[in-house]
């Protein structure tokens, strides 16, 4: 099938299932297949990568800077926002031929599991008539692009597992690489020190193409991993033909979805059988991992989005603000921002105030640093980052595997009321790697028979539980070839 | 922090699109020299507030005297509100002690913004030099300029401060219009330099001023890098227009350890620092610029164990009283106004049984006190948080080494040297000639010494006096003839000076002869020196011993009733009257009065 024919039935898709929401932007539909046309054109006779992004259609969440479409944030703030310039991963991706074909719904400013908190509306995923399931988010939409066929890959934010729990709801591919290797510039910061660029797809092929092209120093980003840094990644092959599969027991939570466990134990068993071995492993800091995240991530919230005032761009309240009764844009940002983005807003406030620094903010800092700690101590690859030794250790595990949510995919209707804190929750086994700025990938392994919904078997949906891989810094090449390897072994 | 309330103006900009994108490639310098003398227009920054009348740059006492007049003048005109208000009485001041800190922002003379590549300007149109990171586009992020950091080197070391090898960068929240992040970006929790020192000689002070006789030493806790804010431009009644060349402008705050005990030292030490840090290229513009800013902690406590609440303890200072907090304070006069009128306040509470509360105050120039902004209940929690996106910055010292051996010589440094045996000035002149015209004045005195010392390389009797004997010239005979003139170190070149002294020093013409000479080429004389001094016969043809004594004696003569005053009634200084007599009816240059002088005292038989 040429590209042509691809893109031109994704972007029918994205017309057909606008009522899901996952778009919330589309393109002029000729330029984009005139593109994917001469990218036909440019390759005939040729062999053609195929996990190459040229004449692919990209979506782009809508928190990364397009000059071509507004960017929101989800955000009624930045409702008519229009970027002066394009990200960098925008440009990378233009740069390598990919069509970018529209923007992606999401949570406000990345801050949600179930983009449920969008100016936009919520994102609801729909396989049969009658279902509304959370797609999970912050990044639903994009994930829920990959999964409906409205695009070959899409662009996420990966901050707590904004990539990778939409992944695990919608059965796509979800990939945080680790930190500092795609460019954060032009990307609107939610929390600065975890925010990361992740790609969600259908194939973990598509998944790394769109890596490679963006995988770039950027001078721009300040957290851009530097030249020097990164030659001494990745230096190791993988002997994928027996690795050693390191198993955390703490991700065995009593709350843990028995489709979810029974998935899990399957993708032990697959990989097992393929020659690979199994490790049982202890990471005691993951249970104060959640509680760390909830402090630092709103606290850098709290700071990034200060600059929401409707002083230089984005929208502002009607009439006079900042009267000398009131607080000096209290009524722009109260009308701008949505209830969650508030919550985490005062949240970040408080813990950065000077009464709470010391038990809150510092607190949760050095649980971040023990969250990385246990994960150097657990893995063989050293991290490059605090070590000088490259050696791969005897002792330790090569990768990690565990579940990316507790659970599948919830309805809506149980979200409707639900306290913010169970949304919270959601993001307990994601959470951890990106406190250490990990590499971890979602990947869906089906559900077994009996934990099949009858509706969706009747026709003839496959539901999938999502599988998380976590690499060593720098070690993202492993981890993305586990994950074709758990999806090859594990697909019924 | 930069206050906020005054850092506006009144005029009126031309909108523009609000990103230059050509800045993230300028690189334009701004020329700037050491000894350059600050830019006199109204193209500079102006600060509505600060309606100064007496440059900074203008000696200490002048800036004293024009204030000493205002106070005149205003008990003049209301002599019974400044009864109420005015300077306490000594005796009171003297049961308290009164303690000071202070802060100093100055801006630093970089090219480029502190996190952006976008050029600093003073004076373009407003918002044609502002990157995405200045105006908080979302998805930009900061990059920290290195360049920056030598200014700051500069300054600190100036300071005598240790450089910290690893610092970094924290995020201070508040909101303001002119702060389009939301927040400042600061050294909170590490600065990049810390216990340094300023140490105050009597001649830093106003003359008749000088608190003790020694030199005072005040602690410098740390000098932090941060970023200025926008300038707003009112359009009265409502409106705020902003414009955001200045954000993001390299700053460094100076914070001293409550040290000071007495308002004009607080001024002096501002003053000297605002000096060093000119001094050393550090900086680009001095207070009357706006350039610089000054904000002072205050307290007193009791000498007399006057129960007070003296549990404060600041910067490791125990024991001290509550404090309060003066912002924005933009001239050396309102320094020490400001900190008078607090320590009058607060002993006035705490006697009358009040506490004083920590608070925030402001100071407008001219007013008699100073004016709560906002109570510890109103302070803002900046809720300080290391900036993620910025790493640390890793100073390495070879670098350090590096800018401390190129530093300029410091004005402390100079007037050490001028006053010690190769010169032999006094301090006070060391000081004067340092700081007229803008350290002009003191190369050229240089330039004056170095043509004398070639003249007399080998008569190493003279050799000694060329220090004292130029800086007498330069700053008495020259300084005298300028008035109101600006200076210039061409209006009688530094070779012309030195051969009129030369001829001094070689008794070659009179002391008179040498002032006329010098003001004939002050008025614009273009014949050299040698020329002058023959076409107008003006070498001394010295007079016979004969001569003096018969010259003596017609005058003696003449004024019998004099010669009893002196010779009865002891009246010694009448004798100079003669002296003068003696010179004014002979031909110029004949005679000498120190001479003419033995020859009377001989003749009425004066000891001498």
């Amino acid at each position: 099938m040429s590209r042509l024919q691809h893109a031109s039935r994704q972007l029918d898709n994205i017309v057909r299932h606008s009522s899901l929401n996952a778009v919330v932007a589309t393109p002029n539909r000729a330029s984009i297949l005139a593109a994917a046309e001469s990218a036909d054109n440019a390759s005939s006779g040729h062999d053609v990568d195929s996990r190459s992004p040229r004449g692919r259609v990209i979506l782009v969440k809508d928190n990364i800077c397009t000059t071509e479409f507004p960017t929101t944030a989800a955000s009624s703030i930045l409702k008519s926002f229009k970027s002066p310039y394009d990200a960098t991963v925008v440009k990378l991706l233009q740069d390598a031929g990919a069509l970018i074909a529209g923007k992606t719904n999401m949570d406000e400013f990345g801050m949600g599991s179930h983009n449920m908190h969008s100016y936009h509306g919520a994102t609801k995923m729909s396989r049969v008539a009658g279902e509304e399931r959370s797609a999970g988010g912050s990044s639903g939409g994009s994930a829920l692009a990959v999964a409906m066929d409205q695009c070959w890959a899409a662009l996420g934010t990966d901050t707590g597992g904004s990539v990778r729990l939409p992944a695990a709801y919608t059965g796509t591919v979800g990939f945080k690489p680790s930190y500092g290797l795609l460019s954060r510039w032009g990307v609107i910061a939610y929390a600065n020190s975890l925010d990361t660029v992740g790609i969600l797809g259908n194939s973990v092929d598509s998944v790394e193409g769109t890596f490679d092209a963006i995988n770039a120093y950027d001078p721009q980003d300040p957290t851009s991993l530097p030249l020097s840094t990164r030659s001494r990644l990745g230096q190791r092959k993988t002997s994928s033909s027996s690795l050693k599969i390191g198993i955390p027991l703490e991700y065995n939570i009593s709350t843990l979805s028995p489709a979810v466990r029974e998935a899990w134990k399957r993708s032990m068993r697959q990989l097992q059988e393929r020659g690979h071995s199994l490790h049982t492993v202890r990471l005691p800091a993951t249970q104060h991992a959640l509680s760390a995240y909830y402090v630092l991530a709103p606290a850098e919230a709290s700071s990034n989005l200060a600059r929401y005032d409707g002083v230089r761009y984005g929208s502002r309240a009607e009439g006079i603000d900042g009267t000398p009764e009131s607080v000096l844009y209290a009524k722009t940002r109260g009308e701008g921002f949505g209830s969650e983005v508030q919550r985490r807003i005062l949240l970040g406030a408080f813990t950065l105030s000077a009464q709470a620094i010391d038990n809150y903010f510092i607190q949760a800092q050095k649980v971040r640093r023990l969250v990385q700690q246990d994960f150097d101590r657990v893995l063989r690859v050293p991290n490059t980052l605090v070590e000088s030794s490259t050696e791969i250790k005897d002792e330790g595990v090569d990768v990690l595997l565990c579940p990316t949510a507790p659970t599948l995919a919830p309805q809506l209707s149980e979200l409707q009321n639900q306290d913010p804190l169970q949304a919270y929750v959601n993001d307990v086994f994601t959470v951890p790697a990106s406190l250490a700025g990990l590499p971890a990938i979602s990947v869906p392994v089906d559900v077994a028979e009996q934990s099949r919904q009858p509706e969706l078997k009747a026709q003839g949906i496959q539901e999938s539980a999502g599988m998380q891989i976590i690499g060593q810094y720098g070690d993202d090449k492993a981890v993305l070839d586990v994950a074709r390897e758990l999806m090859e072994a594990t697909r019924v | 922090m930069i206050p906020l309330a005054s850092r506006t103006s009144s005029a009126i900009p031309s909108i523009r699109p609000l990103v230059c994108r050509s800045c993230s490639s300028c690189t334009r310098w701004q020329v700037s020299k050491s000894w350059a003398s600050p830019v006199r227009s109204n193209a500079s920054r102006p600060l509505h507030t600060t309606a100064q009348s007496i440059s900074d740059n203008a000696p200490f006492r002048k800036v004293l005297k024009e204030a000493a007049k205002k106070i005149k003048k205003e008990k003049r005109e209301a002599p019974e509100v400044s009864r109420k208000h005015g300077q306490m009485k000594n005796s009171r001041v003297d049961d308290w002690e009164l303690t000071v800190g202070i802060e100093i922002h100055a801006e630093l003379n970089t090219a480029q913004k502190l996190f952006s590549g976008a050029a600093t300007s003073t004076n373009q149109p407003p918002n044609t030099h502002v990157a995405l990171f200045d105006v908080a586009f979302p998805g930009s992020q900061p990059i920290f300029q290195k360049p920056t950091l030598i200014p700051a080197l500069r300054a600190a070391l100036a300071l005598n401060c240790d450089i910290q090898y690893k610092s970094s960068f924290d995020r201070k929240h508040y909101f303001y219009q002119d702060q389009p992040t939301g927040y400042q970006i600061t050294q909170f929790y590490e600065p990049f330099a810390k216990a340094g020192y300023i140490t105050l000689y009597p001649h830093d002070f106003p003359s008749g001023s000088p608190p003790l006789s020694g030199p005072i030493t005040i602690g410098i806790k740390q000098v932090q890098m941060e970023q200025d804010t926008a300038k707003t431009v009112q359009q009265p009644p409502s409106t705020h227009l902003l414009d955001f060349n200045r954000v993001s402008h390299p700053l460094i705050e100076i914070i001293t350890l409550p040290q000071i005990h007495d308002p004009t030292t607080a001024a002096v030490c501002v003053r000297k620092i605002q000096a060093v840090l000119k001094t050393v290229n550090a900086v680009t513009a001095g207070m009357e610029m706006g350039g610089l800013r000054a904000d002072v902690n205050v307290s007193v406590r009791s000498r007399n164990g006057l129960p007070t609440n003296d549990q404060q303890s600041y910067s490791g200072i125990t024991g001290l009283g509550q404090r309060t907090e003066i912002k924005n304070l933009s001239s050396l006069k309102a320094v020490e106004d400001a900190i008078i009128a607090e320590r009058d306040r607060q002993i006035e509470l705490l006697e009358s049984g009040g506490v004083v509360e920590g608070e925030t105050r402001g100071w407008t120039l001219g007013s008699k006190s100073t004016k709560r902004l906002r109570g510890k209940e109103g302070e803002i929690d900046y809720r300080y948080m290391p900036d993620p996106d910025i790493p640390p910055i890793y100073i390495d010292p070879d670098l350090v080494d590096h800018i401390r051996q190129t530093l300029p010589e410091l004005s402390d440094e100079s007037i050490h040297k001028l006053v010690d045996s190769q010169y032999n000035l006094t301090a006070k002149d060391a000081s004067t000639l340092l700081t007229l015209s803008d350290g002009d004045r003191l190369d050229y005195y240089y330039e004056v010494v170095e043509q004398l010392r070639t003249i007399f390389v080998n008569e190493p009797a003279i050799h000694a006096r060329i220090g004292k004997t130029a800086g007498n010239w330069v700053l008495m005979e020259l300084g005298g003839l300028l008035k109101n003139e600006e200076w210039s170190s061409t209006i009688v070149t530094p070779q012309d000076l030195a051969s009129i002294i030369s001829h001094v020093l070689r008794n070659q013409i009179t002391g008179r002869t040498a002032k006329m000479l010098l003001a004939m080429k002050f008025e614009g004389d273009q014949r050299p020196i040698e020329q002058i001094v023959s076409d107008e016969n003006m070498l001394l043809r010295p007079l016979s011993r004969h001569e003096y004594e018969e010259l003596a004696r017609t005058l003696l003569e003449e004024k019998a009733d004099m010669v009893r005053d002196i010779v009865e009634k002891k009246q010694v200084k009448k004798l100079k009257w003669f002296v003068g007599q003696m010179m004014a009816r002979s031909a110029e240059g004949t005679v000498e009065p120190d001479k003419a002088e033995e020859v009377l005292r001989m003749m009425l038989k004066l000891s001498d």
